[in-house]
């Protein structure tokens, strides 16, 4: 148990990364969920990767706002409806 | 009445939608112009299979999406995954003291996801945040926060080993937070 509450800040951050991708193993979630538990600051940590979570999710739609108005120029317009008649 | 197919009109009605959702996964426009191309050849060569159980623009961007995992599938031939130092140092580098706990301490944001999700302007400061990773970097972000896919899945069609894979997606976030902390909450006493 001791061993388990010596685990630092610098320890948990990448498994705070790590469970967002796949399942950890028994010992290394709980000695997760402990320190998360006891240390405000990691917990910030973590609620900041869910938010760049939700924000990729986000962007990732296809109603997602975006930064430039991209659009295909008309020139590239023309070329693709070139290659999709002679393709017809 | 079951949806139909236009493909006349396709450029016009779908061509932007497309483009911009292409862009923010591959970053290069012209190669989100070629992929956008190639769909719509693809999608006319395959309208005998359309059958209008779904409507036109969710069968094209069916295609898309395809079309999009093909160009990254295409591009592990000629990229390592390998960490090398165009990648950048992780800024947690220097975030702790010696006995482990942090030095420099993250900000609270102050915002849950779903309310985040919803600000026009932190999501386009990601969007930003995120043309300033590396390629590499911003790929197997991609792959995985945007389109979804598992670390499995990732590593197989990447050819990635998975503690590779870790640590470029912990580096890739650190990198984002450490962004969008500069772009947004700097500002914000």
């Amino acid at each position: 148990m001791s061993r388990m509450l010596r685990v630092t800040c610098e320890d948990t951050t990448p498994l705070i990364s790590e469970l967002m991708d796949h399942n950890l193993p028994l010992g290394k979630r709980l000695r997760l969920r402990i320190h998360l538990g006891m240390c405000g600051v990691c917990k910030i940590y973590e609620k900041q990767l869910e938010v760049i979570r939700a924000l990729s999710q986000k962007l990732g739609g296809d109603d997602a706002p975006t930064q430039k108005d991209a659009a295909l120029s008309d020139q590239a317009k023309i070329k693709i409806k070139e290659t999709l008649k002679q393709s017809n | 009445m079951p949806e139909s197919l236009n493909s006349d009109m396709w450029v016009d009605r779908y061509g932007d939608m497309m483009y911009r959702y292409t862009l923010v996964r591959v970053k290069n426009p012209d190669a989100a112009e070629e992929i956008v191309q190639v769909t719509l050849l693809a999608a006319l060569q395959a309208q005998k299979s359309f059958e209008g159980r779904s409507t036109e623009k969710s069968w094209l961007f069916g295609i898309l999406k395809y079309k999009i995992l093909d160009y990254f599938r295409d591009l592990k031939n000629h990229r390592t995954y390998e960490l090398t130092p165009e990648d950048g140092p992780d800024p947690l580098d220097n975030a702790y003291h010696q006995d482990g706990h942090w030095a420099n301490l993250p900000k609270n944001w102050a915002t849950d996801p779903h309310k985040a999700a919803e600000n026009k302007q932190l999501v386009e400061a990601l969007a930003h945040c995120m043309d300033r990773l590396s390629d590499k970097f911003r790929n197997i972000f991609v792959l995985k926060e945007i389109e979804g896919m598992s670390s499995e899945e990732i590593c197989k069609e990447l050819n990635i080993k998975p503690t590779n894979l870790w640590v470029i997606l912990h580096r890739a976030r650190n990198q984002l937070r450490k962004c969008l902390e500069a772009q947004h909450w700097d500002t914000k006493k």
